[in-house]
């Protein structure tokens, strides 16, 4: 039923049966501040999205709108066939919350809990879930970010880099349709930086469906399908990587996109991120 | 007289509700009840002092890093910070004042009233108390801040005063005002010993009039009253003091 | 000035450990000094030693009573509908202002010496009074300590919970309250210090504990060396008690702040 009618909303887009998130003309204020003057958003299913844009210009408000931790004031948030910006009652939105995976800046993870008691935490008290079938499934997890051997060792006894990592396996123990990162490496050290990105590419590779904020220009050039620009909290620009990266008519995008890599010829011979974990 | 009129009307209008202040228009009992307020509140603002030029004293012994001074006044402490007030009154009241007692040939000669036992075993408590919170704020001062000042050629005495009490005060404020609240409260044991602050004359009043409820709400009130006027006071020195940087 | 700080610490060690032999030393003295003190210092001790369980029970069951609803009303304050929070704010205030010796007097007083239930009759004990009204104080404190433990949990823990799609309710249970336990724990202590040194206010109502046992035995021998000592087992007996908890405390502060 909700597939028909935003089928009907947006007549002219593609079928929506891929796009596994759409939002149309979203306003968003906190208070007298305007931080979203009508954003339009699609992601299709398998998709990795990029968005780029100076701070401020209503990045991390977007993600937060797609989970419903924030909402909007007018516009439409449609996630897998669900009218995020119709949902009314809290219940409806932890339901949406469970199915979209996200990670933040400051990893946020719990510090009382070990590695693997992290992981496991949601799937067995939310969903219900078997305590040994989970930890065999949060060792997987674990094993896909590389960090085995951390499963028993506490949050403050890791680095920022592998915090990083769990709080993506975290995310992942929930099996979300889609994962949401939220300038996930902003508060790394270069260093750890690359093991972190390192991960993603994995997972986007294998399909997730991920919608990333972030200022690592060469990774997003590299991993995303979709690269989307954002200033004042409005789309500039959409479209392919070669699009906004090199072939940019707008002075502005090419001033941010060049200022942020500037210096960094590797962008533009296209050089692929080292292994940093060989 | 107008205010007997006012108390008439105020009686009259609690006793709907409930409420018996009846004694309110006799003279004796009123009069009694009036003074155990007067006293509570003369016990308040006398201790305030007494307790901070104490604990000023408590804490300069403390960090002055000579063990001959240190070590009696750390051992005060913990002695009274450890055991109930109210057994150090009794102590002092039963014990030393026999002494003091025998000392002067007679209890007659004694001039050191119960008043005077609550006001030194309360006041030196409390002291003890600040003592505690201006030691923690004078360790908090940076030893950067300490060694910058002994550079310049000040001596340690001239460093307590010109640039770890200042700083140390503001850091310990608000423990400073927590103790004085403390203090408010523990007026109240001046009852095990007879002086008549307000528990003290509200009993003499209840168990003739059977008004419990009604005297104790006044003195829930009152006590909430003072403690909310020392807390505010206490918020208003410390923006007077406030400096950026340290704290809010 | 910072190396003198060390020295204060190791002469209170000598103090710690000296003020523990000195009193049963002084008691020893006295009593082989004069061996009527003696005779009398051991024909009371039991009654003495009665009513100090009697000062634990009721320091005991008001810190049970008083963490049970205040770490309740402390969830309350924090409650999204101001109904409920301004009433327990109210609670709060007026009962961390008031004197715990009011409060004692309060209960006592205007409790009934025995209630009914269904035509029994039950005697209403002086001590449970004095529970009641030392249980009412610590609930105001540990209201106000679980409010704080609360709001000092970083939003970012809600927010990750929240985004792994957990309930409020289920972040509280799960990822909030495990996290206040640890960090409430040495203000918790201190309430059990205060409670406790405050259950001998229970002495001015008639309550049987160790202070009003000693002035009872002091009254009926009416020796000033037997009242002195009697008097200063009143104080150690108390010291033994806080002084540890007072130690623990600290230990768990600092290592609280280091982690």
């Amino acid at each position: 039923m909700q597939l028909e009618s935003s089928e009907r909303t947006s007549p002219m887009s593609e079928p929506t049966e891929t796009a596994l998130v759409r939002l149309e003309d979203v306003h968003l204020s906190f208070g007298q501040t305007q931080v979203l003057k009508g954003i339009d958003l699609t992601v299709n299913r398998g998709d990795a999205v990029s968005i780029i844009g100076p701070s401020g210009s209503g990045k991390s408000t977007i993600l937060r709108c797609i989970n419903a931790l924030v909402q909007p004031q007018s516009g439409q948030i449609t996630v897998g066939g669900t009218r995020v910006d119709q949902l009314t009652r809290e219940t409806e939105r932890i339901a949406l919350r469970k199915r979209v995976g996200i990670v933040f800046q400051q990893y946020n993870l719990f510090p009382h809990l070990t590695v693997l008691d992290n992981i496991v935490l949601a799937p067995t008290r939310i969903l219900g879930a078997e305590r040994r079938a989970t930890e065999v499934f949060a060792r997987e997890l674990l094993e896909k970010v590389r960090l085995s051997d951390k499963a028993k060792a506490y949050p403050g006894e890791l680095s920022g880099g592998q915090q990083q990592r769990v709080a993506i396996a975290r995310a992942l123990a929930m099996k979300p349709e889609l994962v949401l990162f939220d300038e996930v490496t902003s508060a790394l050290d270069p260093e750890t930086v690359g093991e972190v990105l390192w991960v993603i590419r994995d997972l986007i590779r294998e399909g997730m469906t991920s919608i990333l904020v972030t200022h690592e220009m060469r990774f997003a050039e590299e991993i995303s399908d979709t690269v989307v620009f954002t200033e004042n909290g409005r789309v500039v620009a959409s479209g392919t990587p070669e699009q906004i990266f090199r072939g940019s008519d707008n002075s502005r995008i090419r001033q941010f996109v060049g200022g942020l890599s500037g210096g960094r010829s590797a962008a533009r011979n296209g050089d692929a991120l080292p292994d940093p974990m060989p | 007289m107008p205010d007997f009129n006012v108390t008439d009307l105020f009686v009259s209008l609690t006793s709907r509700i409930g409420l018996n202040y009846e004694f309110l228009s006799t003279g004796y009992e009123a009069q009694i009840w009036r003074d155990g307020f007067a006293t509570t509140l003369f016990l308040i603002v006398l201790l305030i002092p007494v307790s901070l030029v104490f604990g000023l004293v408590f804490a300069a012994c403390l960090t002055s890093g000579r063990l001959w001074l240190s070590v009696p006044v750390r051992a005060f402490v913990e002695v009274t910070r450890n055991t109930p007030t109210l057994v150090q009154l009794m102590f002092s009241f039963l014990v030393l004042n026999t002494f003091v007692s025998s000392l002067v040939g007679g209890v007659q000669n004694n001039p050191l009233s119960p008043f005077f036992w609550v006001v030194a075993v309360v006041g030196l408590h409390i002291a003890a108390l600040h003592a505690e919170a201006i030691r923690a704020g004078i360790e908090a001062v940076p030893a950067s801040t300490v060694e910058a000042a002994r550079g310049i050629g000040f001596s340690p005495l001239q460093i307590l005063r010109y640039v770890e009490v200042p700083l140390a005060f503001r850091a310990s404020l608000p423990a400073i005002v927590n103790n004085l609240i403390n203090l408010v409260k523990l007026t109240t044991v001046g009852n095990a010993i007879a002086v008549s602050e307000i528990t003290y004359a509200s009993i003499m009043v209840w168990t003739q009039r059977d008004n419990v409820v009604s005297l104790m709400i006044v003195i829930l009130l009152f006590f909430s009253l003072i403690n909310f006027v020392v807390a505010r006071l206490g918020l208003w020195v410390e923006r007077r003091l406030a400096v950026p940087g340290y704290g809010l | 000035m910072r190396t003198q700080i060390q020295q204060p610490r190791t002469g209170s060690r000598i103090l710690r450990n000296g003020a523990f032999v000195a009193l049963p030393l002084v008691v020893l003295l006295s009593a082989v000094a004069d061996p009527t003190l003696g005779r009398e210092l051991l024909q009371w001790v039991p009654y003495l030693a009665s009513g100090f369980m009697m000062n634990v029970v009721i320091a005991l069951s008001a810190m049970t009573l008083g963490t049970v609803i205040g770490a309740l009303f402390g969830m309350l304050s924090l409650a999204p509908f101001r109904l409920v929070r301004y009433p327990v704010a109210a609670y709060v205030q007026l009962f961390r202002n008031a004197p715990h010796l009011v409060l004692i007097f309060a209960t006592t007083y205007i409790f009934p010496f025995e209630i009914v239930i269904y035509g029994t009759y039950l005697p209403f004990p002086d001590w449970v009074k004095a529970v009641i009204g030392l249980a009412i104080p610590a609930s105001a404190y540990v209201a106000e300590i679980t409010r704080g433990a609360i709001l000092s949990i970083p939003t970012t823990q809600w927010e990750a919970a929240k985004g792994l799609g957990f309930s409020h309710g289920q972040a509280l249970r799960w990822i909030i309250l495990p996290q206040c336990l640890r960090r409430s724990l040495p203000p918790w202590m201190n309430v059990l210090a205060s409670i406790t040194m405050g259950t001998a206010l229970a002495s001015l109502v008639g309550v049987h504990e160790l202070l009003h046992a000693a002035t009872d035995a002091s009254t009926a021998v009416r020796r000033l060396d037997f009242t002195i000592i009697a008097y200063l087992v009143v104080m150690a007996a108390f010291f033994t008690l806080c002084y540890p908890i007072s130690r623990l405390t600290r230990r768990m502060e600092g290592r609280f702040h280091a982690a």
